[in-house]
């Protein structure tokens, strides 16, 4: 069904079908399209350190530039005490940014927009900021889930809000990511529908659509990352520095 | 063209401007609609997550329908929380 705007998210198998202990562990286009990303990600930077010129080419200084911007990022959002963290927030916010810049392309997969992908990606910071904080602090961490000067009658409540608030993180954060890629795409492939079935005469205007839509999604494509980026950082600030 | 002193204050400004926490030139126009989405999800996050806690509970010690109800309402509470404190940050930030 090429006329199906759910049609680009189908998930299929690449290749003969890996089974290990019962877990499904077969190459799909899902996993094609993480390799793709990841794989773009080590070849540009690879060529764009390749020779540490001081008069950099243009796309060592694009390489430059961005680990300028992630550094930037970090320092101003959780301080200088995140330094350490570097590597893997610069790891995240390229790998979310080329998944979806390459899911923008056509005939491509956009593997962020599964929100199984998204969820993991965020289960996984929240778990690992969560040892971070207890690590750094111990069991004083617990207490960013009591703010200071609330009356004691009061406090029961208000922890378990604070706990809830806690615990809703990774789900805002994989949900944000996950919501605006899968509707921009849905959205892309529904005008591009449109212009197929008002064929000639009619086609122009969901064209023009189709087109400005496209620069949008390129946007929030950047966007979207950036945000997973800066949240994450924003995290890692509440847990290096007990305060609230 | 290239010197290595003219290079060597350079750096040192760029490393000046690396460390500068101050500064803001960047601009977020672009954010606008990232953040009211953000804070849409933020809200519907924290009552999906305190109804989840809520069902849970409820089926651990058979109390239904009492703590998905409470919890809901616990739910909505930590969503303006969150809601709040994302607005307090993105006004920081402006």
């Amino acid at each position: 069904m090429a006329t199906n705007p759910m049609h680009q998210f189908n998930v299929h198998k690449i290749g003969p079908e890996i089974n290990l202990g019962g877990v499904d562990l077969s190459f799909t286009n899902s996993s094609l399209f993480m390799v793709i990303s990841a794989a773009s990600i080590c070849f540009f930077l690879f060529l764009g350190t390749k020779e540490k010129k001081i008069i950099p080419s243009k796309i060592q200084l694009i390489s430059e530039m961005l680990y300028n911007f992630i550094s930037k990022m970090i320092s101003d959002t959780a301080g200088s005490k995140a330094k350490p963290f570097f590597p893997f927030i610069f790891s995240l916010f390229t790998f979310v940014l080329l998944c979806n810049m390459v899911g923008m392309l056509p005939y491509s997969f956009t593997v962020t927009s599964h929100i199984i992908v998204t969820l993991i990606m965020a289960s996984f910071i929240f778990v690992a900021v969560t040892i971070i904080g207890f690590m750094k602090h111990g069991f004083k961490y617990l207490s960013i889930f009591v703010p200071s000067g609330v009356p004691a009658l009061l406090l029961p409540l208000i922890t378990v809000i604070e706990i809830i608030s806690y615990l809703s993180r990774p789900v805002s954060l994989s949900v944000r990511l996950f919501a605006n890629m899968m509707a921009g795409h849905t959205m892309l492939k529904v005008f591009g529908g449109f212009v197929i079935s008002l064929g000639f005469l009619g086609g122009w205007l969901p064209l023009g659509f189709s087109v400005a839509l496209t620069g949008l999604e390129i946007l929030v494509a950047f966007l979207q990352a950036y945000v997973f980026a800066i949240l994450t950082c924003i995290y890692l600030n509440d847990a290096l520095n007990l305060h609230h | 063209m290239s010197e290595p002193k003219d290079f060597k204050t350079r750096l040192k400004i760029a490393k000046k401007n690396l460390n500068d926490e101050h500064s803001h030139e960047s601009d977020k126009k672009g954010l606008f609609m990232g953040s009211a989405f953000k804070l849409g999800t933020e809200l519907i996050a924290a009552v999906a997550v305190g109804t989840i806690i809520g069902f849970i509970l409820d089926t651990w010690f058979d109390t239904k329908p009492w703590l998905i109800i409470i919890f809901f309402f616990i739910g909505s509470a930590a969503g303006m929380l969150n809601v709040i404190r994302a607005a307090k940050r993105m006004q920081k930030n402006n």
